[in-house]
Parts: structure tokens; C-alpha cells; sequence
């Protein structure tokens, strides 16, 4: 179908195949994502676990009778396909058994499409008249659901029976009764029985607002018409959703990008994405993904889904509305078996590294499809350390999500400092984790000479480091990612720089696997540092316009060794640039390259000396890619 | 000293594009005065603007007491980027905390979010070595030769002000002290020093610093601004003493504003919602939601039983706060109280746009003061929200009221049924109706803001509108809501500039106390509060205040054990005197769950921030009654929506009205506003001159 008429054939469906007012339309959209955002806040406020209230890993939404999506609360990115799975196990399971005042809980991936133990999904039917018109749901990461490891995100659990208290779909009010077994089985299987019960308070909270004003819409409109718009809002959203598939060209791309693998001696992972654009409609095939793993890092569907959802939003031109009916424009094909869509009993509570790692792979496709719009690899996800022990004679879980760092954009230097585009996590403050825990937190921001440097380099690396001040130590256990498979540069930009976990940095540390398949304990006093991966470049390095990186030097983001061993560029006595001697430094430079394999290169090398780790291995390391621009 | 309260007072309000004048006679009668203001020299517009109106009125400027200023310069300067050059001192391993704020930001699903740039550069953000701990006790002492490499540095950058931020400094000042020390003598004292535990000694880093930051970058701005508006105001005579809205409604003097600049960063809008508040509570509207209707944006706040609500979560910088607090990040986090406002990027001069989709859009785009709507005749081809009104009927079709500047509603309706009507394929009033019906659909939003997403109930407020748009829209946004009143103040378009002569001399200490309210007792609390009230005596003695003329107040920021988000309360007093620590955790548990719809009594109730208030109450103008019924005014066609059709509606002026309600459709036309009163409301006048409109009232 031809561009043109496939325009046509939407605006036609866009102006006859609504029945209700675009005037209401717009209105009921806004209205729905204000309930949402106002779930949202209620959690945001009242919520007891830090990893809720500080990291804000949690989401909200309404779905309509059907159980179909129809807003989603400002929070998690990663979230945003999570609802459907579990609303169509809901209703399969309770379709006939849905009243007034009932409130269904679950968590589990395998029967109530959930995604991993932690995320405890709490639902409120909607009524009005006595019809059932539209859900409330809410998803909380909680901070601890019992299992083999405080936090209940043991990377090292290999079946799910292992990771805590599995919930299928459950009543935990029945005609506004709570569910006292359900409450007492819960209290009996968590390690913060407190906070738990505090968070699931915030979440029925949360539902209670949006049944006062999602009822308040119905009472406004009346059923009938309310249905109607909902229909349309839904066709409206696949209709925009196919308008810009349809402005993509039409073609299959593939990338493939990896997991650095479990444990000291890890193989690496590998995750793989074909993209088609065929007219209005995209297939997104992950054949091709490597089977389940023996560790918790089998990621259900619901997450993947999410990811893919997430970057069309984030690639599109415009605004595309958070209405299920977006879903419809797009095929997502997982095979069964495989680490994006695992079979029970596969272990999977450290799952959302595979959702960060297929944000990667979805950008390296589409960096070919749309290259301007697309930044190289950035961290590659969240670091999610839980570090938990006794303070003051009670059990603690701290619970962090560390992320900054982006690759650069084809047209500016990655940004340093916000989180990574799958999910808009805040910090903790060191003040506060201090006030109520064990620790110290003995520095917080940039590393100096880190990142991929490019015409364009990406973000510094950052660098979080813990002391601790309990006289028992604590215990953690740690899901991090990228060390020897380095973001990705784009259009000739380098890779970006490896993580790294060290313990007591300096003479006599030692390094921890980015995935430990045991708690790493730490004794009083001792130090744990953790380096993100930095954010990957784009475009040759030497083609960097030299203010740029003087400016570098100036901020103190890189020194002046770097800026000369790097990009060749060559400061003056006042800190300006002396172009003569950068010119003659870069023709060096570029004579130098391609002679023969270089095993690492100076930006690696500077960074690995910096940290006293001279000696590092690099595997499946993608080749420095403006060797390739030799020819020209 | 106590003030002279009965000479005549001046109200004086600067906008980016106007500058309001409100002169208040001792006997409560008011003179207004609107010219275009001088950003290049914002006192120099002031100043001929106050000559101009006290020369109208034959008033000295010696029986002037007192001059209430709300600016936004301070708003601006962070903005634009043209705050001082401002140097950091933090502890070691923390110098990125500006830059990595909380990482949040306001925006998904983007690749290309592009963040303001912190107001301190990395290579002026230096580190000292020292730490200190959570209790105050010392983990490792102040290393000074590492402070003194800093004020070397920071010398030879030519720093004009340095923000002093050390970890944990709320629990003990004495390494920030001691670095302020070493700053003072090698940089001078021209230098514009500011130490977070002077300024906002409370918990959480990112904020405290950025705070502090923002303190210091605005410093020697503002300093020199009030210094030149206090030269204009004295060459014309002028010589009472300048008073300064506070983001959070009080006023200060000029001299502690120039000290604590933080504190009047959103001065502009503050005064407004003062002014509701005040007014609605001599009134006797104590309930009310502000609507304040622009040309870019609409802005609400809550009043309840005549105090407004205030918020510690603010930035500067941000832009637009589209959706109360779920998107911050955007900007430069300013941690002291500040009216909790709600805006919208929905103002006269909005975009009215058919999206991708096929959804009509209004905002957030403006066409701004130039090209301005497509009826202004200034090149404008876009409709904007004002050219959907106009061709509406519901505002003049010859002229802006007041404004002098022709109008044309021809070239106006003509582009809304180019623009909107044919592609929506309906009928030209039909699209401007709909157009009105989406802006204030997106104004809702604000709306619901501040009280449904703080559990309150907007039907039991009045809406309180000003602004040059607000009467226009604001029985349709109440309509939305359900809500039954709207009330529209005398001088709608110069309101906030009268709001600043309604404000109480306000100043305020706070610092943290982190403790289980089981865990500390009465006494321990009273002693800490008593410490407050020491400092603020201080400062309130350098104002010229002694200890009988001024109330003081005691709040508490509590949440349950394990939140990470406060509600304040105020701390009573039991019969010795001393904090009622039941009544606090109670009144807490009342809050929170009016707030959020639920409380948890079985968990303990914990105390983050103390605060200390002192207050010193001003006596306010009263408004002069004129009489009504006059008779005068027209009419014109006006459309209601396809219900009420377009009948011919009589354009009256306020004086018109009386205390009898008069039914709707009626337009109420004055020089600087026009109030809309829909077909199902009523109008009448109080004895305030409020036009109060009522839904469903009986004419």
C-alpha cells in the first residue's frame, strides 16, 4: 500500500469510525491521565519502603470493562505493558465473580501475569449503576516478599519456588471485607511485615481516589457514552500509532546485544531483535535470544512487552496516547523458552536486566532505521544493589537503583545525571540513607576520564561508593551489568567504559563479578564501590570539535593527558586551544590506527589505570568502528 | 519601633510585560495605574509610574508609609541564566550532587530531554575534606588547608558569591562555619556568602545545596535591584520603606531580602493568592480556589479557612508545572516554602492546534505577546484561545477593554473556521465552543491540582478568579467541577497588585529533627523550638520589631515512621505550655487522612522538619462600598453551546450590578477584565463589590 493511501484510509477511520465527540475525546483523555497521575501521588506520598517513596518504582493506571489500558500515572517507563497480562488473568480467572468492594491482589509470573515476586500488582473493580465499568490498578516493587534473599531479588535463585511467596490472583477485600488468610499468610512471609502492609495500604489507597473520580466521569457522561468514547480513544491511539509506524520506511533490521553473563567466570547472553515495518504495522521478533539461564535473570513477558512498547513511544514524532489500542499496531513475538519469555519454574526476580538490556537492542535496530533520533548505548540499565542487615536491633533492606549515564546523541554529548529512558527512578539522598541505616555513603557523581569519547561522547561514568558502619557488617546482593560487554558507539564512536564493583579501593582491593551468584558480605568499616558503565560516543572521536574538549578539561571531566592521548588535541599555555599542535597530534593519531589489533585502546586503558585495574579482559567487545572508515 | 499604619500605601506589582500600580488611601479607597514595564531597569518604570499616579491623585510622596513590592525578577535572573558567577563549597566525594539532582526528570518517553544546566559549573564546585554524620558528630575534622586551596581557586575564578553546602550540616554547623570563615578572609567582603545551615539547616542534600546554590546566585542580583528601586523611589521623594512578597505569601523587608533572595523567588505569583485569601476571609469566602488566568498560562491555589496552602517541593526554573509533583526535575530544586500553585499552559494568547491524531489541542504553544492572536492584526495567522472567545461574542469585537488596542473578531473567527471548523467539519461557533471546552478542560487540571489530588473536595470551595482572563472562563472551569460559586474581586487585572498591601510581615526558621514523636518529649521539643524562636527574635529585631509585635507560630513536618514525604500541622500547646505530643501525632493522623483517605495509628508517627513563625499582622485596606444599579451598557449576540444557542447578551458594567442576583447570559465589561456569567448562573454584587456568580441561583 502506497504511503498516501495508506494516510487516507486513516484519516477515514479517524473521522467515521468515531462516534463520539473529539471535543469529549480530548477532555475524558485528560481527565483519565489526571486520575492516574493522582494515583500516582497518593503512592508517592504514603508509601513506606524507600524503593517506592525515593526510587518511585511503581506504577499506576486505569483500564477500562475489558480490562484494556487506558492511562498510565507519570511513573515507571518499564511498567507501561504491565497491566494486560495480569488484567486478562483476572478476568479469566474472576470474569463472572467481579463485585463491588472486592479488591484482587497478585504477584505471579506464571499465573497471573505478573513479572517478578517483588511486583505486587493491587486492583479495584469500578462500577457505576451496578455495572462493572473499568479497573484501578496499581503495581509496587515491594521491598521484600521473602525468598532466599533479603529484598527478594536474588540474582542467584535458579527456580522460582526459591524467591518468595508466589500470589496467584486473589481477593484480598471481598465486598470491602478485608481477606484476613491472605493478610496473615503475608505478614507470616516477608521480612518487613511493616512496610509491606504500609505499601499495600498506599496502593488500595491510591484505588479508593480513582473510584471517586472515575466515577465522577461516568456520572458526567453516562455509561453508554462513556463506553463509546473509551472505544474510540482506543482507536484513536492505534491510529496515530499506525500513522508514524507508516512514516518509518518499510524494511527488517537486526541487532544483537548482551548480558555479560552470571558469576565469576559468566557467558555472555546474547539478546536479539529483528524489526519489520510493513506499511501501519511492526513486527518485533526476538528469535534468535538465548534460551532460559540457570540464574534469576529470566525476564517474563510482560516486561519485554513493555520495552518495546516504550521505544516506539519514545521514536515516534509525536505523542502517542497511553490507550491499549496503541498496542494493536505492534507484533511482539517472544519465544517460549527463551530468557524474554520464560517457562516455569525459571527463576526470574532479577528479571528487569533483560528489560534494560532489550531497550539496548531496540535502539541499536532502530539507530538504523532512524538514525538522528537514536543516542548510542548509555549504562545499560539500572545497578541494583540490596544491602541488608540489623541496626538498632531490627532488620534492615536498603534497596538502590543507580543509573546516569547516556550515550551521546547524533548531535550533542550524552547527558550525565538523569535516568535511564525505561524508567524515571530518582535517587536516594546519602543524608537520608545515613539518618536510618548503617552506612556511610563516601561519594556520589562523576568519574573523571570515563566514557566513550566520539565527535559526540557519551556520558561520564558514575561512581557510588558505600562504607560500612555496622558493627555485624552487612550482607548485599548485586545485579549489575556491562563490564566486558561495553555500550555501544554509533557512527564510529567508541564504547563506552566498563562497570566495576571493588571492594576496599586502593592497595589490596579486590573486584566482585557484575553478577554475584552469592551475597557479597561486607564487615564493618569495609568499602564497596560501584562504577557504572559510561555512556558510549558517537561519530570519530577525532573529528571532536576541540572547544569541546577543552571545555572538557576545563569542567575537569577529563585532563588534559586524556584530551592529548584521545582526541588529540593540544592546549596552549592559557588553556585554549593550540590548533597547530592538535592538527599535527590527530594525524598522528589516525596514522596509528588500524595498524594491527589494538587490545586497548588509550581511553580504556586510561581508565583502567585510574582505577588500579590495569589488566582487564574485553570479550564480544564490538571492534573500534572507525577502523572501518579507512577507505574513504 | 512600631510603624505609622495610617498614611497611604503602595501596592506595586512587575510583570515581564506590565507594571501594576495600586495606591491605597487611608481611608480604604483605591487608585490603580497599569504601564508597560522597563526590564532593562525595572525600578525606572516604577518609578514613573509611582509619580505619575500620585500626581494624578495630588498625593505627596511623603504620605506614602510604605511601598509592598512582588517582582519577578528573581524568577527571571535564574531563568536567563543571569544570576551571579557563584562558586560551591561542598564535602569531599559530593561536588556532582547539583548536577545529578534527584535524576528524575519531567518527561517520558523522550530520547532527546535536554536539562537546564546547573547554576554552578563543575570547575567552580570544590570539594572540602571533612565529614560529618548523620547526629551532628564528627567523622572525619576539617581539613582547612584543603578550604583555603578551594578559596584560592574559587579568588582566581572572580567568583561574586559562594553557596557553603556540607553533608549533614542541619545537625551541626560548625565545619560550614568554620569553611565560611576561611571564604570571608581570603575572598572579602563583597563576596556574597551563603551557608546552607544559616538558610535552610533541614535533611536531604540535593535540595539543601541547590537551595543554597540558588541563595547565592541571586544574591548580588537582588541586592543590587533593590539598591537602585530604592535610589529611583527616593529621587521622586519616595522615601517609605520597601517590603517584599515572599514566595510564601509574607512580606520582608527589603534589607532581609537582599540577604535571603530565596525567599522571593515566586513573588510574583504569591500576591494574588494573598490577596484571595485575605480578601475572601474579610468577606467571608474563607474556602476558595484561585484561578488566575493569563496570556500563557493559568495558575490555581487553595485557600482554606483563609490560609493558603504552601509546598516545600518547588523548583525554579522548570517552566510550566503541568501536573502537580510527579513531574519535577525539570529545574533547580528550592526547598522553602512557596504558595503551592498549580499551573497550565493555557492562557489567552494559546495555540489552538488540530493534532496528528485528529484532536483539537489548546496550548501549551503561545503566540505569545507578538505575534499575539490572530485579532490583534500584529501578523498572527494561528487561532489562539482569545480568538475562540472572541468569536464566541463573549468579549468586545472592537476593542481590548481598557487597553486601547483595536481588535479584530472578523480576522479572528475567520481563522478559527479555516483553521478548526472545516477540518472538524462543523460549524464555526460549534469549533470555538469546543475549542473553550478542551482549554478548560486542561485548566481543570489545575484546579484539580491543588485540591483533588490533596483529597480535597472542589465543591466545597468558591472559585476565585482574576487575572485579564480568569472572570472569562471561570463559570465554565466551575461548571466542570461541579462547583457552585465563582467570585470575581474589584480590579481583576491589577488584583495582584492589591493582594501585596493585604500581607501580614512574615519571617520564618525551620531546621530538622529527625525522632520518633514516642521517642522525645515535650520538653526536648520545646527547647528546640524555643532555640528558633531565639533566631527569629533576632532577625525580627533587625527589622525594626520587638518582641510584642509579633505573633509567633509553631508548626511540625511529620509522617509516619518510614515515609519519605511530610504533611505540616500546627503544634498546640497543652496546659503547661509546652508541645502537646498527643495532639500533634492526632492532628497528623487527621491530615493525612483528609489527604490521602487513610491513617495508620498503629504506626509511629515521626517528625522530620520544626518550623517557627513569627507574624506580624498589618492592618489591611478596606474597600470603599460605591453604590450600584447604575445604569448603562448594551448588548451582543453571545454563544453558549448548541444547548443555549446564541442569544443576545446584555454587556453591563460592574456598577450595574446589585446585592439582588441578576440571571445569566450577562457579560460584566470593565477596563481591565470581562466577566462571563453563562446562561444557569447568577450575578450579583456584595457588599465588598465582589461579583459573586452562583450556579443555579434564583434571579
Amino acid at each position: 500500500m502506497t504511503r498516501a493511501r495508506l494516510n487516507a484510509r486513516l484519516n477515514a477511520r479517524l473521522n467515521t469510525g468515531r462516534n463520539a465527540d473529539p471535543i469529549a475525546l480530548e477532555v475524558v483523555r485528560n481527565a483519565l491521565s489526571s486520575i492516574a497521575d493522582e494515583m500516582a501521588l497518593v503512592i508517592m506520598r504514603t508509601a513506606y519502603s524507600s524503593i517506592v517513596r525515593d526510587s518511585m518504582d511503581y506504577s499506576t493506571g486505569l483500564c477500562d470493562r475489558h480490562g484494556e489500558a487506558v492511562a498510565h500515572g507519570l511513573t515507571m517507563a518499564l511498567h507501561l505493558g504491565s497491566f494486560p497480562d495480569g488484567m486478562k488473568a483476572l478476568i479469566a480467572g474472576y470474569g463472572d465473580d467481579t463485585n463491588p468492594g472486592d479488591i484482587f491482589v497478585f504477584n505471579d509470573p506464571y499465573t497471573a501475569g505478573g513479572m517478578h515476586l517483588p511486583d505486587v500488582y493491587i486492583v479495584k473493580p469500578l462500577f457505576y449503576g451496578g455495572e462493572l465499568e473499568g479497573y484501578a490498578a496499581t503495581l509496587v516493587h515491594q521491598i521484600d516478599m521473602g525468598g532466599i534473599a533479603p529484598g527478594s531479588t536474588a540474582v542467584y535463585a535458579t527456580e522460582i519456588f526459591q524467591e518468595g511467596l508466589r500470589i496467584p490472583v486473589l481477593k484480598m477485600y471481598e465486598a470491602g471485607r478485608p481477606n484476613e488468610t491472605f493478610f496473615r499468610l503475608m505478614h507470616a512471609n516477608t521480612r518487613v511485615p511493616d512496610k509491606l502492609a504500609g505499601d499495600m495500604r498506599a496502593q488500595v489507597a491510591a484505588c479508593n481516589t480513582a473510584e471517586r473520580a472515575y466515577g465522577g466521569l461516568l456520572e458526567r457522561y453516562g455509561s453508554e457514552t462513556f463506553r463509546t468514547i473509551l472505544a474510540d480513544l482506543h482507536d484513536y491511539a492505534e491510529a496515530v500509532t499506525r500513522r508514524e509506524i507508516a512514516a518509518l520506511p518499510d524494511g527488517q533490521w537486526s541487532f544483537i546485544d548482551y548480558l555479560d553473563g552470571l558469576g565469576d567466570d559468566p557467558e555472555p547472553i546474547p539478546l536479539k531483535v529483528t524489526v519489520t515495518i510493513d506499511g501501519g504495522r511492526m513486527i518485533v521478533d526476538w528469535a534468535g535470544t538465548s534460551p532460559e539461564v540457570p540464574g534469576a535473570i529470566n525476564c517474563p513477558s510482560p516486561f519485554v512487552k513493555s520495552a518495546v512498547q516504550l521505544i516506539v513511544k519514545c521514536i515516534a514524532d509525536g505523542e502517542i496516547p497511553n490507550f491499549e489500542g496503541f498496542a494493536r499496531a505492534i507484533d511482539i513475538r517472544l519465544p517460549e523458552g527463551t530468557i524474554v519469555n520464560p517457562r516455569p519454574p525459571a527463576a526470574c526476580a532479577a528479571r528487569a536486566i533483560v528489560g534494560w538490556r532489550a531497550i539496548d537492542v531496540l535502539l541499536g535496530a532502530f539507530a538504523q532505521i532512524v538514525p538522528d533520533r537514536i543516542p548510542a548505548a548509555g549504562e545499560g540499565g539500572v545497578t541494583f544493589p540490596a544491602i541488608s542487615g540489623m541496626h538498632r536491633g531490627r532488620q534492615f533492606v536498603l534497596s538502590e537503583t543507580l543509573a546516569g549515564s547516556w550515550g551521546a546523541m547524533p548531535d550533542r554529548d550524552g547527558t550525565f545525571g538523569i535516568p535511564n529512558p525505561g524508567g524515571n527512578l530518582t535517587n536516594q539522598p546519602a543524608e537520608m540513607i545515613e539518618a536510618l541505616h548503617p552506612l556511610e555513603i563516601e561519594g556520589y557523581g562523576m568519574v573523571e576520564n570515563s566514557g566513550g569519547p566520539g565527535r559526540f561522547r557519551g556520558a561520564p561514568a558514575y561512581r557510588r561508593q558505600y562504607r560500612v558502619r555496622a558493627p555485624g557488617g552487612v550482607q548485599m546482593v548485586m545485579r549489575s551489568d556491562r563490564r566486558r560487554i561495553l555500550p555501544y558507539g554509533l557512527d564510529g564512536g567508541c564504547p563506552g567504559t566498563p562497570s566495576w564493583n571493588i571492594v576496599n579501593p586502593g592497595p589490596g582491593q579486590r573486584t566482585e563479578p557484575v553478577m554475584p551468584m552469592e551475597a557479597v558480605r561486607l564487615a564493618d568499616g569495609e568499602v564497596f564501590c560501584h562504577i557504572g558503565a559510561g555512556g558510549a560516543g558517537q561519530g570519530d572521536p577525532l573529528e571532536r570539535d576541540p572547544a569541546l574538549v577543552a571545555e572538557d578539561i576545563a569542567e575537569e571531566r577529563i585532563t588534559a593527558d586524556y584530551a592529548a592521548a584521545v582526541y588529540g588535541v593540544v592546549l596552549g599555555a592559557a588553556g585554549a586551544v593550540d590548533a597547530q599542535a592538535t592538527d599535527a597530534a590527530r594525524a598522528e593519531l589516525r596514522k596509528a590506527r588500524g595498524k594491527g589489533d589494538d587490545p586497548a585502546p588509550a581511553y580504556l586503558q586510561m581508565f583502567q589505570d585510574s582505577l588500579g585495574l590495569p589488566d582487564f579482559r574485553l570479550e564480544g567487545e564490538r571492534r573500534m568502528v572507525y577502523a572501518e572508515k579507512e577507505g574513504d | 519601633m512600631s510603624r505609622s499604619q495610617s498614611g497611604w500605601r503602595l501596592g506595586v506589582d512587575i510583570g515581564g510585560t506590565f507594571t501594576d500600580l495600586v495606591l491605597a488611601a487611608p481611608d480604604g479607597g483605591l487608585h490603580t495605574h497599569k504601564l508597560l514595564s522597563t526590564p532593562d531597569d525595572y525600578g525606572r518604570g516604577i518609578r514613573d509610574g509611582v509619580a505619575a499616579l500620585l500626581g494624578r491623585q495630588g498625593i505627596e510622596p511623603a504620605a506614602v508609609d510604605r511601598v509592598v513590592h512582588g517582582t519577578t525578577v528573581a524568577t527571571n535572573a535564574v531563568l536567563e541564566g543571569k544570576g551571579a558567577l557563584t562558586g560551591l563549597v561542598t564535602t569531599k566525594g559530593f561536588r556532582d550532587v547539583l548536577e545529578m539532582r534527584r535524576l528524575r526528570i519531567p518527561e517520558m518517553y523522550t530520547l532527546n530531554y535536554r536539562r537546564s544546566e546547573p547554576l554552578v559549573p563543575r570547575r567552580l564546585r570544590l570539594e572540602a575534606d571533612e565529614r560529618v554524620g548523620p547526629e551532628g558528630q564528627v567523622w572525619r575534622p576539617l581539613d582547612a588547608a584543603s578550604v583555603e586551596a578551594a578559596a584560592e581557586r574559587l579568588a582566581a575564578a572572580g567568583v561574586e558569591a559562594v553557596a557553603v553546602c556540607l553533608l549533614h550540616a542541619y545537625a551541626n554547623p560548625d565545619h560550614e562555619r568554620r569553611v565560611a570563615a576561611i571564604l570571608r578572609d581570603r575572598l572579602g567582603d563583597d563576596v556574597f556568602l551563603t551557608c546552607s545551615s544559616d538558610l535552610l539547616p533541614v535533611i536531604r542534600e540535593y535540595e539543601r545545596t541547590s537551595t543554597t546554590v540558588i541563595n547565592a546566585y541571586l544574591g548580588p542580583v537582588i541586592r543590587g535591584y533593590l539598591g537602585r528601586l530604592r535610589e529611583h523611589l527616593d529621587g521622586i521623594g519616595v522615601t517609605a520603606p520597601i517590603l517584599v512578597m515572599k514566595s510564601d505569601g509574607g512580606i520582608m523587608s527589603a534589607a532581609a531580602a537582599a540577604e535571603k533572595p530565596a525567599y522571593i523567588v515566586e513573588s510574583g505569583p504569591a500576591a494574588g493568592v494573598i490577596g484571595a485569601a485575605h480578601a475572601g476571609a474579610r468577606d467571608g469566602i474563607a474556602d476558595c480556589i484561585t484561578l488566575d488566568m493569563g496570556g500563557t498560562t493559568a495558575k490555581a491555589s487553595i485557600v482554606e479557612a483563609g490560609e493558603v496552602a504552601r509546598t516545600g517541593d518547588y523548583e525554579v526554573g522548570a517552566g510550566i508545572n503541568l501536573s502537580s509533583k510527579l513531574v519535577m526535575g525539570g529545574g533547580h530544586a528550592l526547598k522553602l516554602p512557596v504558595i503551592d500553585i498549580s499551573e497550565i499552559g493555557a492562557g489567552g494568547g494559546s495555540l489552538v492546534r488540530i493534532d496528528a491524531g485528529g484532536l483539537v489541542r489548546v496550548g501549551p504553544d503561545s503566540a505569545g505577546a507578538v505575534p499575539g492572536p490572530v485579532a490583534y492584526g500584529q501578523g498572527g495567522t494561528e487561532p489562539t484561545f482569545c480568538d475562540a472567545v472572541l468569536t464566541l461574542g463573549w468579549l468586545n469585537p472592537d476593542y481590548l477593554v481598557g487597553g486601547g488596542l483595536a481588535i479584530d473578531a472578523g480576522a479572528a473567527a475567520q481563522a478559527v473556521a479555516e483553521r478548526i471548523a472545516a477540518v472538524l467539519g462543523r460549524d464555526v461557533l460549534d469549533a470555538a465552543h469546543g475549542i473553550l471546552e478542551v482549554a478548560c478542560g486542561t485548566m481543570m487540571r489545575a484546579v484539580k491540582a491543588v485540591s483533588t489530588y490533596r483529597g480535597r473536595d472542589p465543591r466545597d470551595f468558591a472559585l476565585f478568579a482574576f487575572g485579564g482572563n480568569g472572570p472569562v472562563v471561570a463559570a465554565a472551569i466551575a461548571d466542570l467541577l461541579e462547583m457552585t460559586t465563582v467570585v470575581v474581586p474589584p480590579n481583576p487585572g491589577v488584583f495582584s497588585a492589591y493582594g501585596l498591601l493585604l500581607s501580614d510581615v512574615e519571617q520564618e526558621a525551620a531546621r530538622s529533627h529527625l525522632v520518633l514523636l514516642s521517642e522525645t518529649g515535650p520538653a526536648a521539643l520545646d527547647a528546640l523550638y524555643r532555640e528558633l524562636e531565639t533566631g527569629l527574635a533576632a532577625d525580627m529585631a533587625a527589622e525594626g520589631y520587638a518582641a510584642g509585635d509579633y505573633a509567633l507560630r509553631r508548626l511540625a513536618e511529620l509522617r509516619y515512621e518510614g515515609q519519605a514525604h511530610e504533611l505540616a500541622v500546627p503544634v498546640p500547646a497543652g496546659p503547661d505550655g509546652l508541645p502537646d505530643i498527643a495532639a500533634m501525632a492526632a492532628a497528623f493522623g487527621a491530615e493525612h487522612e483528609r489527604t490521602y483517605g487513610h491513617r495508620a495509628d498503629a504506626v509511629a508517627v515521626e517528625s522530620v522538619t520544626l518550623r517557627a513563625v513569627a507574624t506580624v499582622a498589618v492592618d489591611k485596606p478596606a474597600p470603599k462600598p460605591k453604590p450600584g444599579g447604575a445604569n448603562a451598557g448594551g448588548a451582543r449576540p453571545a454563544f453558549f453551546g448548541a444547548a443555549a444557542g446564541r442569544p443576545n447578551v446584555p454587556v453591563v458594567p460592574r456598577e450595574a450590578l446589585t446585592a439582588a442576583p441578576r440571571g445569566g447570559p450577562l457579560i460584566v465589561e470593565e477596563y481591565d477584565a470581562t466577566c462571563v456569567v453563562p446562561p444557569g448562573w447568577t450575578a450579583r454584587l456584595d457588599a465588598a463589590q465582589n461579583i459573586v456568580l452562583e450556579k443555579g441561583g434564583v434571579a
